[in-house]
């Protein structure tokens, strides 16, 4: 059997793992493992005496795997990202955030929604999860869009919708492992998050504004501040802005000059300043332990994520199952346009049922260099390509891309686990009913998708101004 | 896409191994955030370091190479043992009793599997770097300023090994629930219902905030 | 027969010796014989000699300075300021280095046999901010250099980093470093010269080595044809590769600096023979007394290669 062959039967074998409920990491190791046994095993012939040379072999290119994927500097992002996250909590700094947003923005039509928007950006600007997002939010803004008088079901939709906000909005998880497994630049990619971030908080919101503007009895706007008031919300949530202002200059340096260092030590840097802060809120070492233990274990799932699939990557090199598949969709007689979209329509499907970083993982060693394939290849100079950017910026546009299906899956039923962590929040609404709340959203987060496509120049301005 | 669980727990020895073990993962789990920590404090005397006194901390990069391994092993069998690992539950959660402690045994049992072999291959390469005979028994070094490789390596398999007691642990609750066909079986992490899940979760991220 | 070959980074004039290799035995054994270089897809870089000693493939490239505790014996090659001066003398030194008898035991370890060195010019540095008019100006300077390189900047007063090529960029990009040290294709292959803006023509404090080895055991078991073919091959590869180097790449680095408006930084004789004179002897000393303590003959390895030199 060719190895390709053998490629194609794991990675369905894989799938029917997945679906039958073991957990992620280990059906993937395991896929890989398996592979690799079967890669050598063929390679003798399938000689019985052969097996237990296969095993010795695939056992220890895979267990090479986990200290030798984790051990990289890039990758120590991810635990920093998501301990400023819950430290944050105990800073205060959400709290603070919607109160500015509601005191400064909420006289629009259908204005705490839009102001809940804008809070859930900048609470993005310093976390890097989204479920954690919506989870905190759910708390402090539906009560006070419900006080008003908004559609219960509306009110959670746009919590959970505004929470994927922050996978885009850098500091973000998923799109440092997307840098990782396809070996770009994280600062460019951080960087490239934070317009379309903002682009998709402003089509929310317009979006909102919308339905505000025709549909009766939607929630009234709130107004009547004095600008004493308005001023006096924004000290709490100044740290914010440093914080953002930290992680920028780090990952690019917007007054000449050189970067100040790492997107690693901008986060940690961070992750620091909330750290004091909350500190200086009363923190002690009983809240530090839990935050500690939090952020480990969410580091630790992640983590494990990782290397399992990466062991299943590493059977899939020696199978060239990602040389194959990009030969075969270049190959294909589509135009390359159609092709991408096919291909966001597939992550579409497979996000409903799937966690975001799993599906990276598991896709993009395959699904990355065919695309890169299409677009002229990795070297490609803008003029000759495909879609009109260089390799590098083809690289950047579509991880934006795909962080943003995966973002859309969070919304998305049978399993959006936004909605779900909202539901779970208020006992007085259902799935269902965030679900429908949320459906709105699907509008904007399609419309957002298609003018990403459309014009690339709002993914790849900021990136390329950065050299 | 379930992520914690529940645990039921009795004075039977399955029950007590299975906190006893939990303890233990707990504590390394807790040494896996004091590893994240160091992450942050590092990062901030290596900044400082290289932008105010012009001196970058000497081998900046060899260190979080030496932590990651930390952050990333210690954890897994107390994320396990709480069902903390992600999956599909759409088709388990279906499923009730006898049937689903079957499934689940089958599952638990792949999984030990797995990290047997990973166990072996993951020692196997911490052997390879560590070598009695050598100054700091290093036969191989971090690239800058040449820290003996071998410690970080060594978590690997240790940390699996603690995984794999708290597999058998979970295998054997399986079989024993399997064959007395119990509605409260021990020692194994329950599927909640999703939404007791989320609740579980935001509850806890948001106990502190207001 | 299939053999895999690990190599990293993409094709570039570092690793056109085994494409070349790869065509050269394909043809003599008709395609019997193959070799499947992979990028980067079966092997972390500085894991190919573990990958080498599981037989995970048959064949790899490695460079002896990212990981001097696995190979002690070939980091003699990189000691600073040997005075080396061409990639064909660079290549002799490094064929009868691999043949002696500490060095094929120090990777016997592996289960490696050394077929061929990847030779490379002296290395120089490239970097971005203030131009250095005099060696002075290297106070500070974080520079990515390994190895007898490091121990060159460190002297000056730099402040040396190691890391593998694939990170160096990111590196620049992050300012965690302001130059680079490396050979010129390097220097182009990883995006140096996108952001250098002066580089040093006269510096050459050393080179690294990086060896081509082969699986022991696969070896012996191949046909003797086929063992033949590829041994056969690997002066002509060799040979490909150094005309390569020096008539493509060599080439085009000046047009390159010119193009991209890279200043070149020349030093005065004197200087460099001061620096040199600071720099390589304590070096060896330090090189001499660690290696002997891993229980290397380390002073008959380093009189048997720098007596080759003069
Ligand atoms: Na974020
Ligand atoms: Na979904």
């Amino acid at each position: 059997m060719e190895p390709i062959e053998i490629g194609l039967i794991v990675s369905g074998g894989l799938l029917v793992f997945v679906v039958l409920g073991m957990r992620v990491a280990f059906a993937a190791g395991l896929a890989g493992l398996v592979g690799l046994i079967w890669i050598f095993w063929a390679k003798k012939g399938y000689d019985p005496e052969a097996f237990m040379w296969a095993l010795g072999i695939a056992a220890k290119i895979a267990g090479q795997v986990p200290h030798s994927k984790v051990a990289n500097q890039a990758l120590s992002l991810i635990p920093t990202f998501i301990l400023i996250g819950y430290l944050a909590y105990y800073a205060g700094l959400t709290k603070a955030l919607f109160e500015a947003a509601k005191r400064w923005i909420a006289w629009v039509p259908g204005g705490l929604a839009v102001a809940t928007v804008f809070a859930t950006a900048g609470f993005a600007a310093v976390s890097g999860a989204s479920i954690a997002t919506s989870a905190v939010f759910a708390r402090i803004a539906i009560p006070e869009m419900l006080k008003i008088g908004y559609d219960k079901k509306f009110a959670a939709g746009v919590v959970a919708a505004g929470g994927t906000l922050a996978s885009l909005i850098p500091p973000s998880a998923i799109l440092v492992i997307y840098a990782i497994i396809v070996e770009q630049d994280v600062g460019k990619l951080l960087l490239a998050g934070f317009i379309p971030g903002a682009f998709s908080a402003l089509i929310y919101a317009g979006l909102i504004i919308g339905m505000a503007l025709t549909i009766k009895g939607f929630g009234p706007p709130v107004s009547g501040y004095t600008w004493k008031e308005r001023f006096a919300s924004l000290p709490p949530s100044l740290p914010i802005v440093f914080v953002v202002f930290i992680i920028v200059v780090f990952i690019y340096n917007p007054f000449g000059g050189d970067a100040w260092g790492t997107p690693t030590e901008g986060g940690a840097l961070g992750a620091f300043v909330v750290f004091c802060m909350a500190v200086f809120k009363g923190m002690r070492w009983a809240e530090l332990k839990d935050a500690l233990l939090e952020s480990a274990k969410l580091s630790v799932m992640i983590f494990t994520i990782i290397w399992g699939v990466l062991i299943y990557v590493r059977f899939l090199g020696f199978a060239d199952l990602p040389g194959a598949f990009s030969d075969w969709v270049t190959s294909l007689d589509y135009s390359p346009m159609l092709i991408l979209i096919m291909i966001l329509l597939a992550y579409a499907v497979l996000g409903m049922f799937m966690d975001a970083i799993g599906m990276l993982l598991l896709t993009l060693p395959v699904v990355y260099p065919a695309v890169m394939a299409l677009n002229g290849g990795e070297a490609v100079s803008a003029a000759e390509s495909t879609f009109g950017m260089s390799g590098p910026m083809c690289a950047v546009w579509f991880g934006i891309l795909v962080v943003k299906m995966a973002e859309f899956c969070l919304i998305t039923p049978p399993i959006g686990l936004n909605c779900f962590v909202v539901a779970g929040v208020r006992d007085d609404l259902s799935v269902q009913d965030v679900f429908r709340g949320v459906a709105p959203f699907f509008v904007a987060d399609a419309i957002t998708i298609g003018l990403l496509i459309a014009f690339p120049a709002i993914v790849i301005w900021l990136p390329s101004l950065a050299g | 896409m379930a992520g914690n669980a529940n645990v039921l727990t009795d004075d039977s020895l399955l029950s007590l191994l299975d906190q006893k073990l939990n303890e233990i993962g707990k504590f390394l789990a807790l040494i896996s955030g004091l590893a994240v920590f160091s992450l942050m404090i590092l990062a901030v005397l290596s900044v400082s370091g290289r932008n105010f006194f012009n001196h970058p901390l000497p081998g900046y990069i060899d260190w979080i190479e030496q932590a990651m391994p930390l952050i990333a092993f210690m954890g897994i069998s107390y994320t396990q043992r709480n069902g903390g690992h992600i999956r599909m539950d759409m088709v388990v959660g279906k499923l009730k009793g006898r049937t689903l402690y079957a499934a689940e045994l089958l599952t638990t049992l792949a999984i030990l599997t797995l990290m047997l072999l990973i166990v072996w291959g993951s020692w196997e390469h911490f052997q390879r770097s560590f070598d009695f005979n050598a100054p700091m028994w290093s036969r191989d070094s971090s690239m800058d300023i040449g820290i003996p490789l071998w410690p970080a390596k060594l978590l690997a398999p240790v940390a699996f090994s603690v995984l794999c007691l708290q597999l058998i642990v979970q295998a054997w609750g399986f079989t024993s629930a399997l064959i007395s066909g119990t509605d409260q079986p021990v020692a194994v992490p329950l599927i909640e219902d999703v939404a007791a899940q989320a609740n579980h979760e935001a509850s806890h991220l948001t106990g502190h905030d207001d | 027969t299939e053999w895999n070959v690990s190599l990293w980074g993409k094709r570039r004039a570092f690793t056109e010796h085994v494409e070349k290799i790869a065509e050269l035995v394909d043809k003599k054994t008709n395609g019997e014989f193959k070799l499947n270089i992979s990028y980067g897809g079966l092997s972390k870089n500085k894991e190919n000699l573990d990958g080498i000693s599981i037989g995970a493939f048959e064949m790899a490239q490695f460079c002896a300075g990212y990981h001097r505790d696995k190979n002690p014996s070939l980091t003699v090659a990189e000691l600073p300021f040997l005075g080396v001066s061409t990639l064909d003398q660079e290549r002799r030194l490094s064929e009868e280095l691999y043949k002696h008898p500490a060095v094929v035991k120090d990777l016997a370890r592996w289960n490696a046999t050394l077929l061929m060195p990847s030779p490379m010019p002296q290395y120089n540095i490239a970097g971005l901010g203030d131009t250095p008019k005099s060696l002075d100006d290297f106070k500070g300077l974080a520079v990515r250099a390994t190895g007898g390189i490091g121990q060159a900047m460190k002297a000056v007063g730099a402040v040396p980093t190691s890391m593998s090529a694939s990170e160096v960029r990111q590196a620049l990009d992050g300012g965690v470093i302001k130059a680079v040290a490396f050979a010129q294709h390097a220097h182009m292959a990883f995006g140096v010269v996108e952001k250098a803006t002066w580089w040093t023509t006269n510096l050459n404090p050393g080179t690294i080595n990086c060896p081509v080895v082969v699986n022991t055991d696969a070896l012996n078991g191949l046909k003797p044809a086929y063992r033949d073919a590829l041994l056969g091959s690997v002066d002509e590869a060799l040979d490909y590769y150094v005309d390569n180097y020096n008539n493509k790449t060599m080439k085009r680095w000046d047009p390159l600096l010119k193009e991209r408006g890279i200043e070149k930084v020349t030093f005065s004789d004197q200087a460099i023979a001061d620096l040199k004179k600071a720099v390589a002897t304590p070096a060896a000393d330090q090189w001499v007394k660690d290696n002997a303590a891993k229980g290397l003959p380390a002073q008959e390895l380093y009189d048997f290669f720098t007596g080759m030199i003069k």
